[in-house]
């Protein structure tokens, strides 16, 4: 016993300094894409050709757009084309389905800003019921590890709560299949009010490689990603709650 | 590793792919009667962030007599969208990725390799340098699993120590992969005919000095559990699958060693992972110092125009074999695509392991096992 106290005297505080500070995010890291003002239809095609998901990538309004609440961010139509560019802006969550469209010529991204007063209440403790609905897993992976020292999400009072009674929001991962829509309803229904859904990862937001089943209730975040990195959804949580 | 297998008629093609083999849910729940007898129902939401399944524990009195599981709540369609995928390459490598998040570098090698095999004119045989960060990758991922399933173990048995020290090392690994890729599950960068990240090579110093770092690490945080006794009397003698049963079932990878060079319990499976956590290291090593990883695949035997050929592909995945397999017609159509994950193969390992248990030792019996529901339910 002894020799594991010491060693936990060793390995000290590994709490990383992300927030405030800026998170470590890998030198290729994929965050919201920025797209040329004058790129065209025909170069959208050409994007498109490589694109792994349907409606990812688009031309409406004489303008070229990326969905990110579709997009997987594997990089292929940055490479095919250099008017697409991943910056390392990592901020993605956002509060309503539009804001993860991302139009050709925007520039000046600002995260937006909570101002529902049922969320801004939470901040401080977060209580989130995880539900797995067809996914791949890893976006369960990944909010895992939001758990682990690394991260320690706890210090901000959000938790993966283990029942959904204790729970003021879902987080759902996968596009909801429809072995899971049952479950995925009751563990809704059975959350105290005032509740939330959360939508993690391109499959919730919108079945991403596949076609998504239905929500229990409309999204208050989506948070984007394939899976979202853990400095994303820590981030998104925050906002969430206005702690930010 | 790939074989190609040519059949006259579908049927015969069909019934090879059939004969790979899958996960079957029990067909109806049998009812356990008797004196002392009762169920315990759980899931398919389970307490902690995992995915759906549901378990049914039949009990006599505090043993469980047997443990009924079904899947299914993970079902997606990954097969059928791969055919209908037809020939976007880019759209069925992601798929084959997305199959079971935790194994996207085996399955997306176990793909190319498969196209490579089928389509050898089409696509070019993947370098060495490719091949050396396909490899890389996959024992990245290898290592990250085991390191974060060990620690799982070790929080369920409330040694938190190692259970820490494991989540954030584990971090690490994932970090590595995010440095050649920038994907922490290894994404995107896998693909036919070679991998999409050009200047991984430049960055081999690096991952060998973060490495050099990490590893004394993961050995100390390891060799705390291991020698740790109230640790080892919970890991030994529970959930034992013995030999015999072990190859009658047909349990394959993590879970068939550790009952076939030890003896199956849940201390066999935790130093199996051990032992591969160190192989792991000892291949990357070689690979970063310039060793040629072999190509396997065999050139220009593909598909044949006056019959249906099948090509089941096999990659070393970290649980065990992963089986990605592909029929095509004699028009070199995909037709149907089957993925075998090695958990279709164990999660009747994992029920038996459970018999005479009490229900209480069942979440270190699940996690020596970590069985993909995703990749079984696809
Ligand atoms: S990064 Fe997104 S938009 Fe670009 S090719 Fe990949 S999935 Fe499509
Ligand atoms: S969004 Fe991507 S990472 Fe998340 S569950 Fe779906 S396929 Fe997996």
């Amino acid at each position: 016993m002894l020799k594991a106290f010491i060693a936990r005297i060793k390995e000290g505080c590994r709490t990383g300094a992300f927030p405030p500070a800026e998170p470590n995010l890998p030198p290729d890291f994929r965050g919201r894409p920025e797209i040329d003002e004058a790129t065209s239809a025909e170069e959208v095609e050409e994007m498109k050709s490589v694109c792994p998901v349907d409606g990812a990538l688009g031309f409406s309004e004489g303008k070229a757009f990326i969905d990110m609440g579709r997009c997987i961010f594997c990089g292929r139509c940055a490479a095919k084309c250099t008017k697409v560019r991943f910056t390392r802006e990592y901020r993605l969550g956002v509060f309503k389905r539009d804001d993860l469209v991302v139009r050709a010529g925007e520039g000046g991204y600002v995260p937006p800003v909570q101002t529902d007063a049922e969320a801004l209440r939470l901040k401080g403790s977060l209580q989130l019921r995880e539900v797995s609905a067809g996914g791949c897993a890893a976006c369960e992976l990944d909010a895992n590890v939001l758990g682990t020292p690394a991260w320690d999400m706890a210090r901000f009072g959000i938790r993966f709560a283990a029942s959904p009674r204790h729970a003021d929001t879902v987080y759902l991962t996968g596009p909801v299949s429809r072995n899971m829509r049952s479950a995925l309803d009751k563990t809704y229904a059975a959350m105290p009010e005032p509740k939330f859904l959360i939508a993690a990862g391109a499959c919730a937001i919108s079945g991403g490689l596949y076609e998504r089943g239905e929500y229990p209730a409309e999204p208050a975040l989506y948070i984007p990603g394939c899976p979202p990195h853990p400095a994303t959804t820590l981030e998104a949580l925050l906002r969430f709650v206005g702690d930010m | 590793m790939t074989e190609l297998f040519s059949f006259k008629t579908i049927e015969e093609a069909e019934a090879k792919l059939d004969s790979l083999g899958g996960y079957k849910d029990p067909a109806e729940v049998v009812p356990l009667k008797g004196a002392g007898a009762h169920e315990v129902a759980v899931g398919p939401v389970h307490a902690g962030v995992i995915e759906p399944g549901h378990f049914r524990f039949q009990c006599m009195g505090e043993d469980v007599y047997n443990l009924q599981i079904f899947l299914g709540y993970q079902h997606r369609g990954v097969e059928e969208a791969m055919v209908n995928a037809g020939g976007n390459i880019a759209r069925q490598t992601a798929l084959a990725e997305t199959c079971a998040g935790d194994t996207s570098a085996a399955a997306a090698i176990a793909f190319a390799e498969l196209m490579e095999r089928a389509f050898p004119l089409r696509f070019q045989a993947p370098d060495n340098e490719a091949l050396r960060l396909r490899n890389i990758l996959l024992e990245l991922e290898r290592i990250a699993n085991h390191t974060g399933d060990l620690g799982a173990l070790a929080g369920d048995v409330a040694f938190l120590q190692t259970a820490s020290f494991c989540g954030r090392i584990r971090g690490e690994y994932l970090n590595m992969t995010a440095l050649l890729c920038g994907n922490r599950f290894g994404r995107n960068a896998i693909v036919p005919g070679g991998v999409r990240t050009g200047d991984a090579a430049d960055k081999y110093g690096e991952i060998k000095t973060w490495i050099a770092r990490v590893k004394p690490e993961l050995d100390r945080a390891l060799k705390l559990m291991f020698h740790e006794h109230s640790v080892c009397d919970r890991f030994d003698g529970t959930g034992r699958v013995p030999r015999d049963v072990a190859e009658s079932i047909g349990l394959v990878g993590v879970a068939r060693r550790a009952s076939v060079e030890f003896n199956g319990d849940v201390m066999a499976r935790a130093l199996v992972r051990r032992i591969e956590i160190n192989e792991a290291h000892t291949k990357i090593a070689k690979l970063i110092g310039g060793e040629a990883p072999a190509s396997e695949t065999p050139r220009f035997d593909g598909l044949k125009p006056d019959g249906f050929t099948v090509v089941v592909s096999t990659s070393a995945a970290w649980r065990g074999p992963l089986v990605h397999a592909a029929l095509f017609s004699p028009d070199a159509k995909m037709v149907r695509y089957k993925i075998v994950d090695p958990s279709a193969h164990n999660w009747p390992g994992l029920a038996w392991a459970l018999r005479g248990e009490q229900i209480s030792n069942f979440p270190i019996c699940n996690k020596s096992f970590n069985l993909s529901y995703c990749g079984t339910d696809r």
